[in-house]
């Protein structure tokens, strides 16, 4: 079977169809969470993400990316939610579930907001290490800082996600 | 078999067949029988092997003593033959199963074939749709390097001919007014040099936006802040500029970030309604990043994206990547807009940079 989203594709549609059934408490934890990340890691990496991977290998990465921002502005819109931060947030996952290890360490900056709902993330992020990993180094400058409305947050949705 | 069995067997949608602990076939439902073309009679007793030849399966359950038999199923997928030899895919689930006459094996079958059908005719269209992006790739480098040259070309005409004719112009005015006389003429003149004044500065602003030439002396933050200094004086958009990537950046790099922040501005005047923008560089693992926020009345991306005619958006989108970066472009009704994105300094050699021809 063709991998739409490349080698990870099943482990980014696992994530698309978690994405779909998120609560709104877990859209407003992510979207917190999203903003209270540091911008300049997540830049970092992307950075990593198109360091280490060819325009081809980019292109179905991008594909889950967009795919994830697609059905999470779907689930925001359903559950009356508007902060872009949840999206963006989605953004993130999916490209850094579709990359794999490609991005090593750099995985958790990007997946961790979203695995605030989705605790499985976290041990994908583990089950990925290895000696090769690239670090993610942790920016005391963080200039670049997240914008957008805040919600508030209604604390942690019953509904399990893993 | 006992009643329930008998009725979950006989009316699945799905083929079934129970085989023995030898391999044999001791019941096929109707579904089974339609599929491989076989009536009961002819099957039973029969080999399971021989509806999947020449494939190494164990029918038979698992044996050894109770407490270490695992009574889990598994899938395979197998190609299965009817009884005119044609082939088809199939997804065989084995599920061993205690019976009055021992264990036994419960072999569910199920055709792929349209599956696979469907799958190819899926593949193909993805085969497509990933030709057709990357043809749109290709257009839009090309779209890129024909707008920074024409843009070149028109700043140069616009330089070498238009603004000296009205230069000349102005010239022949202020011979003229050592003719004139009367005070009407005089005012009359005044107007003239006014306007031709007015038209000399806008086309020198036209040149500065079609050729920056802010950033052969400057860096790009100086150019954004001039460029935002015109806009605020136009508009009334207050600006903070914020922070600045390292001075020694390559021209083409600049001129892309440059470009990407004027196309992002030009839709902050053209729809934000914006009262600040809010413009940050910063150095962030050999590349710039950049971010330009407003607090305007922002937009939905699901109904905006989904529309034709957002060019600029995809431009910015695609700059970015050409150059080996990535561009976040976010917005939300009256929650303003965000543009941010990362280029490295140089460009990875497998990427063609947009803007070397004006950097050349």
């Amino acid at each position: 079977m063709k991998k739409v989203f490349g080698p990870h594709t099943r482990q980014v549609l696992e994530v698309l169809a978690r994405l779909r059934s998120l609560s709104p408490g877990d859209v407003d934890l992510v979207t917190v969470a999203w903003k209270h990340a540091s911008a300049v890691e997540r830049a970092e990496a992307w950075a990593q993400l198109n360091r280490a991977t060819s325009r081809d290998e980019r292109y179905p990465i991008l594909a889950a990316a967009a795919a994830g921002r697609r059905t999470a502005m779907d689930t925001a819109r359903n559950l009356n939610r508007t902060d872009w931060a949840f999206w963006a947030a989605a953004w993130d996952v999916s490209a850094a579930v579709a990359a794999g290890d490609a991005i090593g360490g750099y995985f958790e900056v990007l997946a961790a907001p979203v695995a605030e709902v989705m605790p499985s993330l976290a041990e994908a992020e583990v089950s990925v290490q290895s000696p090769a990993r690239v670090p993610s180094p942790r920016s005391q400058h963080d200039s670049v800082a997240p914008a957008g409305p805040s919600p508030a947050p209604r604390g942690r949705s019953s509904r399990a996600t893993s | 078999m006992k009643t329930q069995f008998r009725q979950f067997f006989e009316s699945s949608p799905d083929a079934l067949l129970v085989v023995d602990s030898v391999g044999r076939i001791r019941q096929a439902n109707a579904q089974a029988e339609s599929l491989f073309g076989y009536r009961h009679e002819q099957v039973h007793g029969e080999l399971a092997q021989t509806l999947f030849p020449g494939q190494q399966v164990t029918w038979s359950p698992p044996t050894g003593p109770p407490e270490q038999r695992r009574p889990t199923g598994r899938h395979l997928e197998l190609v299965g033959r009817r009884s005119d030899r044609s082939q088809f895919p199939a997804d065989v689930a084995v599920i061993p199963i205690q019976t009055a006459e021992g264990p036994e094996t419960l072999v569910s079958i199920k055709d792929l074939s349209d599956e696979q059908r469907a799958q190819f005719a899926l593949e193909l269209g993805l085969d497509v749709l990933q030709s057709a992006e990357r043809d749109e790739h290709a257009l839009l480098g090309h779209l890129l390097r024909a707008l920074e040259q024409e843009r070149a070309r028109i700043a140069a005409d616009i330089h070498d001919d238009t603004i000296q004719i009205l230069s000349a112009a102005n010239l022949r005015l202020q011979q003229l007014r050592h003719r004139l006389q009367a005070p009407e003429d005089l005012q009359v003149l005044d107007k003239l040099e006014e306007t031709l004044t007015l038209s000399l500065g806008r086309l020198r602003q036209l040149i500065f936006d079609l050729r920056p030439s802010t950033l052969e002396q400057a860096t790009v933050a100086d150019a954004v802040r001039a460029y935002l200094e015109e806009m605020r004086s136009e508009l009334g958009i207050d600006y903070r500029v914020e922070g600045t990537c390292r001075a020694e950046i390559p021209a083409s790099t600049s001129t892309l970030i440059y470009r990407t922040v004027q196309e992002a501005l030009v839709n902050v005047r053209k729809h934000a309604r914006a009262k600040t923008v809010r413009v940050q560089f910063l150095d962030v693992s050999e590349g710039c990043l950049t971010r330009i926020s407003d607090d305007g009345v922002g937009y939905s991306p699901a109904e905006v994206e989904d529309q034709p005619g957002h060019l600029g958006l995809t431009l910015m989108r695609e700059r970015a990547e050409m150059a080996g970066g990535w561009c976040r472009i976010e917005s939300a009704p009256g929650g303003g807009t965000v543009v941010e994105f990362w280029v490295p300094f140089e460009s990875p050699p497998e990427q063609s940079g947009v803007g070397r021809e004006r950097a050349a």
